[in-house]
């Protein structure tokens, strides 16, 4: 029903302009594109400035994780880790914050935070959880726009910034010296080492050190380093001495330091300064300020300089005035021909010895000529008796040869130089030291003991509380036996003798024999004489013979002293016998027989025979006397053989001597021995009976004959004792021979044993003697038939 | 073969002069301005519909880029400092092993969004272009992005989850990064583009024949 009516109006709304038709929606997008960009453009401005930080290696460091530190606040972050052209190092691309980068000096300092371990403590602990970390450090210096860095391997000891003095040490070596070990100054931390590198030389070590700002103020030309490392333990005269540096210093190594003295110039940057080995020596260096004004001498020494080393101590009486620079050998032409001295160059501070401190060298060498002129020498000392180190001293010599110094165009000065005592005094030392050694005084405590029990132990004895008693009984005896009358007619008889002898004596006189008689007793005065010039070594012999007895003394004599007080007591009842006291009548007869022998001797002019036996006898007495001039030697070969003697164990001897004894005793004691007596009493009778005989016989003429043949005899001694010299010298040998016999026969020889064995011998000889006593009781007259 | 498919023409709303509530789908007839049921306006076709799904769409598109450049996580543990974006955070996923988490956030947060952002210009450029349109599928496809689109933002959910429980100082803490704020203002933008797009432009170039 619509189809028909009129299509409808297609009413077109006005098209409304494109602006008109914009939806308010199209904002969003919009405001999200601002934002977006905003954002965007902001977090580029904000970004920091981009780095090259020039590494090793890039241990630990991640881009993006990585953070750049200073004064540990983060200031950046690591980008970028990449390898420079010819990949030898690291380049660490860091962004740091504007700001930060914009005051980046060149010189500013970045090194990677790395947990660290060490002696003085932990550092960068915070890393091992976190990560290293790059840490910065430098001055900022606004408008600065470094780009490009190279990071240190470590830390630095010194950060930029910091307030101090940066100073250089020179060591021996850098065995204690470790990077960042602590300088202390009394104990206090006050800055710290670097790492030590060698000297250029090779012949040191050198470290850089940094002290802190308040404290490098004490630094002046007057301080000593030294090192603290370790332990320190020296042993001297003034006893034990140890060291020990605090804890950190003894592990990591340490250096202190100290002003020795007042007046030290103040230093600049970079002063260098010795590091000393300990504090001793850092002290010490004061006094061997040496370099700046010391003279220089040289000294020559014959002797070892073994000891002696470069920077011991040049002494003038004790006070140290330089030290030994240097010590060599030099060849040196001598008339003699080429040979080596040992040099040592010594340096003496001026300032030591009195003078000025700045005095000129040639005053200074003048001065000490001076000295040399007056005596002064140099000589090798030890410093203590216990050290073998030596010290040059410089000391007055008064018997010293005139010397100067000796100048020489370029060498130094030649000082001369004496022989030191040095080996005398240890030589003696030592001797003495030998010789208390090898005193046997555990030896000589025992015997001493040993002999104070034998003479308790003899004193002890009965036998010796019995000796007393017979020896009283014996005078008893004796006197009892003096007291007979035959005994008392004896001196009447002896009376006629003499009266007969001084008949003969007026004969002898009227001869003139007796001023042969005056002669040869003087030689026998002169053979005297002799005899005491040879008695001068008696003292020697005596000391021996003391000796001896000290040793006989230590002898067991119980035993000898019982043995003697039996002997006495079996000769007091020999003595006692009938037998015994019939002999002085046999005695008288046998006199009155021979006074008459005498007269009738008198009578057939035997005197002049005499007189010439006398001659004879003078001149072997004058060959005696001569002969007794070798007696000293002899006198002293004996003095040696006693000492030998002395030295042999003569116990065993003394022990068989009283068995000998005893032996005697038991032969003494025995019936046969008693019967003797009677038997030689009518043995004398025989005798007597023969000498009638004979007197009737013409025994007188034979007599006389007999004599002539002793003056033959006489002349033969005579002339034999002309070869008493040889014999002498003969016996000296022997007796030399026997010293060495002796000594070969020690203790416990064959020659002990076999002296015993003679004893033994002598003793069954004993018992034989007394079988024959047996014998010549039954028929005396076998006595003087022979049979 | 288009034609072998569609072998009769639609008859639209519009065509057979009625216009239905958006509302609450009640059929007037044409011309009604204000629904007798719920009182909305009606209206044929939106005006500008196409400006404001172009509009949101762009801003979704604006807001997607610092999404994923800026850094999602930052991520403090012991110290250790970490800023994951979310391509970074896939990868991360990827390198620990975790294919399946790691697919899910891919999914959530790049195809999802991609999708959209081509879904809603591919419809906003078909309307109004006769002989291209498949009506059916199109509806289709459009009711598909709408419907998924607000399971893009379970990335912002698990950032913002994270960021509230995971605050232990030290040991661990985890903050939303800029691309948090970014991404869910991209979701945001690209969802008022879907709902911004009238589903009814579709159907036009089905009736331009007729017109």
């Amino acid at each position: 029903m619509t189809e028909h009516s009129p299509a409808e109006m297609e009413i077109e709304p006005p098209r409304r302009s494109f602006w008109r038709n914009l939806s308010v929606v199209w904002l969003v997008p919009v405001i999200a594109v601002v934002v977006s960009l905003g954002i965007a453009w902001q977090s580029y401005a904000d970004r920091g400035v981009l780095v090259q930080l020039e590494f090793q290696n890039a241990t630990g460091i991640a881009p993006g994780e990585t953070v750049v530190k200073f004064r540990e606040v983060t200031v950046g972050t690591v980008e970028t880790v990449g390898f420079t052209a010819d990949l030898a190092r690291v380049i660490i691309g860091a962004r740091i914050d504007k700001a930060v980068a914009a005051s980046l000096p060149p010189d500013a300092l970045f090194w990677v935070v790395r947990p660290q371990l060490s002696a003085r403590g932990v550092s960068g602990l915070s890393t091992v959880l976190s990560g290293v970390y790059i840490d910065a450090a430098f001055t900022p210096v606004a408008g600065s726009s470094a780009k490009s860095f190279k990071g240190l391997e470590e830390a630095p000891l010194v950060r930029p910034g910091r307030q101090g003095t940066r100073i250089t040490l020179r060591a021996k070596n850098g065995n204690q010296i470790s990077p960042g070990a602590p300088v202390l100054y009394r104990g206090v931390e006050v800055g710290q080492l670097e790492a030590p590198r060698l000297a250029p030389s090779g012949d040191g070590v050198i470290v850089n050190a940094f002290i802190a700002s308040p404290h490098d103020a004490r630094l002046t030309t007057a301080t000593r380093f030294w090192d603290l490392s370790g332990f320190a333990v020296s042993i001297g005269a003034s006893g034990l001495k140890l060291d020990v540096g605090n804890l950190a210093a003894l592990v990591s190594g340490g250096i202190a330091f100290d002003t020795i003295f007042v007046g030290g110039q103040p230093i600049g940057e970079d002063t260098v300064f010795d590091l000393f080995p300990e504090e001793s020596a850092a002290r010490e260096s004061v006094f061997n300020s040496v370099g700046a004004n010391a003279v220089r001498l040289s000294v020559e020494f014959t002797e070892s300089v073994n000891g002696l080393s470069s920077g011991a101590a040049v002494m003038y009486r004790g006070l140290r005035v330089g030290e030994v620079v240097a010590i060599g050998a030099e060849a040196s032409a001598t008339p003699a021909g080429r040979s080596v001295v040992l040099r040592a160059t010594i340096a003496v501070d001026p300032g030591a010895i009195g003078l000025s401190a700045n005095m000129p060298a040639d005053e200074t060498l003048n001065f000490i000529d001076g000295l040399v002129a007056d005596g002064l020498r140099a000589q090798l000392a030890t410093t203590s008796i216990f050290s073998a180190k030596l010290v040059i001293e410089l000391n007055p010599v008064t018997d010293a040869p005139p010397a100067r110094l000796i100048r020489r165009p370029g060498d130094d000065p030649l000082m001369p130089s004496v022989e030191s005592d040095l080996p005398n005094f240890t030589a003696t030392a030592e001797g003495v030291l030998e010789r208390v050694n090898a005193l046997p005084i555990e030896e000589v405590m025992a015997q001493a003991i040993s002999l104070m029990a034998s003479i308790e132990d003899i004193a002890r004895e009965e036998g010796t509380r019995r000796a007393p008693d017979a020896l009283v009984k014996l005078l008893d005896e004796t006197r009892g036996l003096i007291g007979k009358d035959d005994t008392q007619a004896l001196p009447g008889e002896i009376r006629q003798a003499v009266a007969e002898l001084r008949g003969v004596v007026a004969d002898l006189r009227a001869a003139g024999t007796v001023d042969r008689l005056a002669s040869a007793i003087a030689s026998a005065d002169k053979v005297a004489g002799d005899l005491a010039a040879a008695s001068g070594d008696f003292p020697q012999l005596v000391t021996g013979l003391r000796d001896l007895a000290a040793k006989v003394n230590a002898l067991p004599a119980e035993d000898l002293v019982a043995s003697a007080t039996q002997v006495l007591d079996s000769a007091r009842a020999l003595i006692g016998t009938d037998e015994a006291r019939a002999l002085p009548p046999a005695l008288t007869g046998a006199l009155n027989e021979v006074q008459a022998a005498v007269a009738e001797y008198r009578a057939s002019g035997a005197t002049a025979r005499l007189t010439e036996a006398l001659v004879s006898a003078n001149q072997a007495a004058a060959d005696v006397s001569a002969a007794s001039a070798d007696f000293p030697a002899l006198v002293d070969q004996l003095s040696a053989v006693a000492t030998k003697v002395d030295a042999l164990p003569a116990e065993d001897l003394v022990v068989a001597a009283t068995k000998v004894l005893e032996s005697a005793d038991a032969l003494i004691g025995t019936e046969e021995a008693r019967a003797l007596p009677p038997a030689l009493t009518a043995a004398l009778g025989e005798v007597q009976a023969a000498l009638k005989e004979l007197r009737e016989g013409g025994a007188v003429a034979n007599t006389n004959a007999a004599l002539a043949s002793a003056r033959n005899a006489a002349d033969a001694v005579a002339k034999a004792t002309e070869a008493l010299p040889d014999i002498t010298a003969r016996i000296e040998r022997l007796v030399s021979q026997a010293g060495t016999l002796v000594d070969a026969y020690g203790a416990r020889s064959d020659f002990n044993a076999q002296t015993l064995a003679v004893l033994r011998e002598v003793s069954a000889a004993a018992r034989s003697v007394a079988q024959l006593a047996r014998t010549i009781e039954r028929n005396p007259n076998s006595l003087l038939i022979g049979r | 073969m288009e034609n072998a498919l569609h072998p009769r023409p639609v008859l639209t709303a519009r065509a057979a002069g009625l216009v239905g509530c958006r509302n609450c789908g009640r059929v007037h007839a044409r011309g009604t301005p204000h629904c007798a049921r719920c009182g909305s306006r009606l209206s044929s076709r939106e005006d500008g519909s196409l400006q404001m799904v172009w509009a949101w769409l762009i801003a979704g598109l604006i807001a997607y880029i610092p999404a994923n450049i800026y850094p999602m996580l930052l991520t403090k543990s012991l110290g250790h400092h970490a800023e994951s974006t979310i391509v970074g955070g896939v990868f991360d996923l990827v390198d620990h092993g975790s294919y399946g988490i790691a697919a899910i956030v891919f999914t959530a947060s790049i195809i999802i969004p991609v999708g959209k952002f081509f879904a809603i210009a591919y419809l906003a450029w078909i309307v109004g272009r006769p002989g291209r349109t498949r009506g059916h599928r199109h509806t289709r496809l459009y009711e598909v992005v709408e419907f998924i689109g607000r399971w893009s933002m379970i990335d912002v959910f698990v950032v913002a989850i994270l960021s509230a429980l995971v605050q232990l100082d030290f040991a661990a803490t985890i903050n939303p990064g800029i691309a948090a704020v970014s991404f869910a203002l991209s979701v945001a933008f690209t969802m008022l583009s879907a709902l911004s797009f009238d589903p009814r432009l579709i159907w036009d170039a089905e009736e331009a024949p007729q017109t």
